[in-house]
């Protein structure tokens, strides 16, 4: 997992030094005589590679209770956030939520972090989130598909003002062949997975963003609806997984074992009847 | 009279003398035979019949909110009345006066022309004269009389050529006067024209009318649209059949690592060839299928990876769904149902809670694990069909019946296999004779070769 350093210092005193101190020199004499092979090898090795950004995307809905209208009877929040709760501006420059024609205005554009909106209405819907990333990082934008959840799945028990309806979605944008610009401005980046670069790769220093002065606060860890995000832990999954993996294979040595069987008796049988 | 009247009649018919002898009339007005009417009032507002269109019901939420409707503007200041006036349109060229309701406000009829006079709209029909025609237009298949009424027709009917070809006096194709007019157009233009560099962008001098190509456009068109159905069916599968491999082709060239089944080597690229390729294909899975049709969606898959690579930026849960679809593309519609209730049955999620590099991994290599299994099930079934046919020697005996004994055995083990794909341990066979599930054939009739080995050989594992 990348480490929590900012990109930005380290890169601009000194050359990315991703092997060790020793073989510095003589990385310093290859970069010198063979630069355009290497050139090239880094351009072969950044299209094989892929960089993903973990994310979560969903609503938080409070019930209004004695402040309910006929037409506001829930206040609701959409928003993408990063799986860690990081801020994922380094990679979204803005992210556009699409909602109901019925809402004044209803293409909604969020053009920093925290990437979230927040409305009051009744109705239920689907909101079409879509990503639009940094220049370096990819010209097309993502669409994800959100359904507005305001109302508890079971009808048990009085609504309350207090604990409201949360619906989260994992996911991660995968982006493949990065460029050399995007890969070393993020490869740092707490909020970004990275695949490490074998050693002998160096990638020239990174170019910070056109707004990198006006960044606000950009991560949700101390966001004020963060106690009601959800915890998506992949360990359970892959417990699971490798579980039904493990029984799957079982069976299929059985009836392998079993197969082989019936082969030799049906030869027997029929050497059998040929006589 | 009501129709129920007549045919259930009424309680108490009178017999009244009448001028044709006696006869049974109703009662008029019994009011306890009719139904009581809905006893409820209608809304006011609406008719009852617009009423009960909403299904006599009113609607649950308001659906449009009286005060977002716009108000009329001013209609309190000034007096409207309608008066029956005369007036006069600059779109016709005759004197003719006709009459229309005008909306009179305080007392000043409207100004202005006619309201629909801006829609005579017309072409701007090219005129030449006997001196350009002599100079420039002259050509052999046209008469001058013939040119001169083509345009005078194309005048009056705004060169809609399709009225103009069934009024003109000689009979002509509608192309052939397109083609006319257009070349007696192009020549006027250029004959005009001070410089040829002028008009060098004018359309007609950049893109002549080419009345071969146009002949053979619509011929083509014509075809397409009188194709039958089933011809359309065949040619769209042989489309998509070549666009397969053309794809498969492409990231098989892509990825050298991954190995190529034999069949889309031999297959050619173009549409003409595709025909041959379907043939080729559809043998193929059948061939394939001892090897437990793993072989026929690695060219899928490897065609899915090249595709999302392109998309360069996706989500990894789109992509696991593309690879699922890829690795279950040679199943059919029920091995895949299968395949998700076998995941249920684990207790594992159909779509990952968390789709992580590793978990999408991890689901996508145990579907393909579950597909084997399902295969290998399927496969064992055959063998053991095959095997009890042996045993009775029928195979030696009739070598025409075997087929089908062995055919109807598969279609009863079919609805058997859901009962025998149980987990928890090798007690495979001990449970299911337990189980008194509503899917098994084996209680009505069975053939003698089945009564003769119950599952007793799935018991036993070696």
């Amino acid at each position: 997992m990348p480490q929590s350093s900012s990109s930005s210092k380290k890169h601009g005193t000194d050359q990315p030094d991703i092997g060790g101190p020793a073989s510095k020199s003589q990385r310093t004499k290859m970069v010198k005589s063979s630069d355009d092979t290497e050139k090239k090898n880094l351009a072969k090795k950044l299209k094989e590679l892929e960089i993903s950004v973990p994310i979560v995307y969903g609503n938080i809905a409070f019930w209004l209770g004695k402040k309910a209208s006929e037409y506001q009877s829930h206040k609701w929040t959409v928003y993408v956030r990063g799986g860690t709760n990081e801020d994922i501006s380094v990679v979204v420059k803005r992210v556009v939520f699409q909602l109901h024609s019925s809402f004044n205005n209803p293409t909604r554009v969020v053009d920093g972090p925290p990437f979230e909106l927040s409305e009051s209405g009744w109705g239920e819907f689907e909101i079409v989130i879509t990503l639009h990333f940094h220049n370096d990082v990819c010209e097309k934008p993502l669409h994800l598909y959100h359904h507005l959840k305001l109302y508890p799945e079971d009808d048990s028990g009085p609504m309350s003002t207090k604990k409201p309806v949360v619906v989260e979605s994992y996911d991660e944008i995968v982006f493949t062949e990065p460029s050399e610009g995007f890969f070393s401005r993020v490869q740092n980046h707490p909020a970004v997975v990275v695949p490490r670069l074998p050693a002998g790769f160096a990638l020239p220093p990174p170019v910070p963003l056109e707004d990198a002065d006006k960044r606000r606060r950009g991560d949700t860890k101390d966001h004020t609806l963060s106690q009601w995000f959800s915890n998506f832990s992949e360990a359970d999954e892959l417990l699971k997984l490798a579980a039904a993996r493990q029984q799957v294979q079982a069976h299929i040595a059985t009836l392998r074992r079993q197969l082989s069987l019936i082969d030799g008796q049906h030869q027997q049988l029929k050497s059998a009847s040929d006589m | 009279m009501d129709a129920k009247d007549i045919l259930l009649g009424l309680p108490k018919p009178t017999t009244t003398p009448t001028p044709l002898g006696h006869q049974l009339l109703p009662l008029p007005a019994d009011k306890k035979s009719r139904p009581p009417k809905e006893s409820q009032r209608k809304p006011d507002g609406i008719s009852r019949e617009v009423y009960a269109l909403t299904g006599g019901l009113a609607p649950l939420m308001p659906s449009v909110d009286v005060n977002h409707l716009k108000r009329r503007a001013q209609s309190e200041n000034e007096k409207i009345t309608w008066q029956w006036l005369p007036f006069t349109s600059s779109a016709r060229k005759d004197n003719l006066q006709l009459y229309h309701w005008v909306r009179v406000v305080n007392g000043v009829p409207p100004s202005g022309d006619y309201s629909f006079a801006k829609y005579n709209k017309s072409v701007d029909v090219i005129k030449y004269t006997d001196d350009e025609y002599e100079k420039h237009l002259t050509d052999p298949m046209w008469t001058k009389e013939e040119t001169d009424e083509l345009f005078d027709l194309c005048e009056r009917f705004d060169l809609r050529f399709i009225v103009i070809a069934d009024r003109f006096p000689t009979s002509r194709t509608v192309e052939e006067l397109k083609s006319r007019y257009y070349s007696v157009c192009r020549a006027i233009l250029i004959a005009r024209a001070p410089a040829p560099g002028d008009i060098a962008g004018h359309p007609l001098v950049k893109d002549p009318y080419n009345i071969s190509q146009d002949v053979e456009r619509k011929r083509a068109l014509s075809m397409v649209l009188s194709q039958t159905k089933q011809q359309e069916r065949r040619d769209a599968e042989v489309l998509a059949e070549a666009k397969r491999i053309s794809e498969a082709r492409k990231a098989a060239k892509g990825t050298d690592e991954l190995e190529v089944p034999a069949m889309t080597d031999t297959v050619p690229d173009d549409n003409d060839g595709a025909a041959a390729a379907v043939d080729s294909l559809s043998p193929s899975p059948n061939a394939q299928f001892t090897s437990g049709a793993i072989a026929p969606p690695v060219s899928e898959i490897a065609s899915t990876l090249a595709s999302l690579r392109m998309m360069r930026v996706y989500l990894r849960t789109h992509a696991l769904e593309q690879m699922v679809q890829a690795a279950s593309s040679s199943a059919g519609l029920r091995t895949i149902k299968r395949v998700e209730q076998t995941l249920q049955d684990l207790g594992v999620n159909l779509k990952p809670k968390v789709p992580t590099k590793a978990v999408c991994a991890e689901h996508l290599e145990l579907r393909k694990e579950i597909l084997i299994l399902l295969n290998l099930q399927k496969q064992l079934q055959y063998k053991e069909a095959e095997g009890s046919s042996y045993r009775d020697g029928l195979y030696a005996e009739t070598p025409g019946t075997p087929p089908k004994r062995v055919q109807r055995a598969v279609e009863q083990d079919r609805t058997f296999v859901p009962d025998s794909f149980s987990f928890g341990g090798e007690r495979m066979g001990k449970r299911d004779q337990k189980r008194k599930a509503p899917g098994r054939l084996l209680e009505g009739p069975p053939s003698p070769a089945q009564s003769k080995r119950p599952r007793k050989f799935k018991a036993s594992d070696g």
